[in-house]
């Protein structure tokens, strides 16, 4: 196990230099704890001994299996709720309208954010992450907003997407 | 009686080396070109590299493992890899032929000769394969090589042992065993059979990414596998430590881990199973 240590601290190091991207990695890469390993250039130091299992965060449902369920059934959703959009007409039924846009907006919200999680975690970029995350819920609201003016002052999502189709 | 003993010990002796030369001069030498990962843990400024090998099909056994053990013997010892029982049951030569994740023991050789046979260690285990795919992701190199086809499955072991792959009742039957029925044990099948040889996990891009906090298709069937049993108490549990963002909901139904099992298991059903049983908790 000590030589594996070893092997994990001087590797990825020797690799780093061999390939020249040591400073563009601790631009992008800065070193932060999270709740089971430590990040260095090349990879995690695991926590514990070998014999150690890896933890578990706390348990949140609202993470968890409410979020899940919630996604789905937005997901779900939307499949009627597009093809009610198909057979009626928006500006007759304004709050199928709204209901659409609302949960089009809710779906490719979670789906973004999701993005945000796998690819750009906290972990990993401690500064990058945040920005990205308040950037698209700053842009999820900012499109509510304007979906809601949209469809109450104007002719609203169905009707637009209609007239584009025709156009 | 002397001569007679010798004679006999001859003409046998004679009569087996014809055999054996007749059977390997029947057929013309197959040559087909291997191309196997090689990194030295002794000289880790060498970049890894595809060293190649070519070796006769027809002295060769028909499995991959096969063709292996054969460079091994013959052509080059410092070849490292895992092997142990050869029939798909220890999990030890999992690894990544052209393209696929699996074992060794169980993939066939393609006996076309005009096509080379790629043969990488497990994904993201590897140094090259990373760095071609996502200059920028540092990340991803979480698995390590310890030598050729060998990855460090310690973080993969480590996440197993998490998920406390044992039987917790505290209600012990007053005599003899647990008893089950037979409907209850049919929820055990395609979720024991697993060996853990890490083709699933390695396979999967969520595993790639985040591996240090997402458990993968592995560990998550053998959880849902103690979850379904019905002589385990713990399920509430078991079913509360994956209620986080990172430990199971990092799986996309990519079902990548279905793809490539060697055992033609299915833990992304396995995974869907523990989401809807979450769900309606």
């Amino acid at each position: 196990m000590a030589s594996s240590m070893i092997l994990r601290s001087t590797l990825p190091r020797t690799f780093a230099s061999a390939t020249g991207r040591n400073s563009l990695r601790s631009v992008l890469q800065v070193r932060a704890a999270s709740s089971t390993t430590q990040y260095v250039p090349g990879g995690p130091i695991l926590k514990g001994t070998v014999n150690d299992p890896t933890e578990f965060p706390p348990p949140s449902r609202t993470h968890g299996s409410y979020h899940w369920a919630f996604e789905r059934i937005i997901a779900a959703s939307l499949v009627p709720a597009t093809a009610a959009a198909f057979v009626t007409s928006g500006s007759s039924y304004p709050v199928l309208d709204g209901l659409l846009g609302l949960s089009l907006v809710m779906h490719s919200h979670i789906g973004f954010d999701s993005m945000i999680v796998d690819y750009v975690h906290k972990r990993k970029f401690p500064i990058l992450s945040p920005i990205l995350t308040w950037t698209l819920r700053s842009a999820t609201v900012g499109v509510l907003v304007g979906v809601y003016q949209f469809n109450t002052n104007d002719i609203g999502l169905t009707e637009l997407i209609a007239k584009v189709w025709t156009a | 009686m002397q001569t007679a003993s010798a004679l006999r010990s001859s003409v046998r002796s004679s009569v087996r080396s014809f055999a054996s030369s007749a059977r390997y001069q029947a057929s013309p030498a197959l040559n087909k070109e291997f191309k196997i990962y090689r990194w030295n843990p002794d000289d880790p400024a060498k970049k890894p590299t595809l060293q190649s090998y070519t070796i006769d099909l027809n002295q060769t056994g028909p499995m991959i493992l096969d063709a292996l053990i054969k460079i091994k013997n013959e052509v080059d010892p410092t070849l490292t890899f895992r092997r142990s029982c050869r029939e798909g049951i220890c999990g030890s030569c999992a690894m990544n032929i052209d393209g696929q994740n699996t074992l060794a023991c169980l993939c066939r050789i393609d006996r076309n000769p005009s096509k080379k046979s790629k043969i990488y260690p497990l994904p993201h285990s590897t140094f090259l394969i990373v760095t071609i795919l996502n200059p920028l992701n540092t990340f991803a190199f979480t698995v390590y090589i310890v030598k050729d086809l060998v990855p460090d499955l310690t973080l993969f072991y480590k996440q197993y042992k998490s998920i406390k792959p044992y039987l917790q009742n505290d209600n012990l039957p007053e005599q003899g065993e647990f008893l089950q029925t037979q409907e209850d044990r049919k929820k055990l099948d395609g979720l024991y059979e697993c060996i853990l040889c890490a083709c699933c996990s390695t396979s999967c891009p969520s595993y790639w990414w985040n591996q240090d906090e997402y458990l993968g298709p592995a560990t998550l069937m053998q959880a849902y596998r103690w979850i379904a049993d019905s002589r385990d108490s713990y399920g509430s549990q078991r079913k509360e430590q994956l209620q986080n963002e990172m430990s199971m909901y990092r799986c996309h139904t990519i079902f990548n881990c279905a793809r490539t099992c060697p055992k033609g298991l299915n833990p992304a059903e396995a995974i869907a199973k523990i989401k809807l049983e979450l769900a309606a908790d």
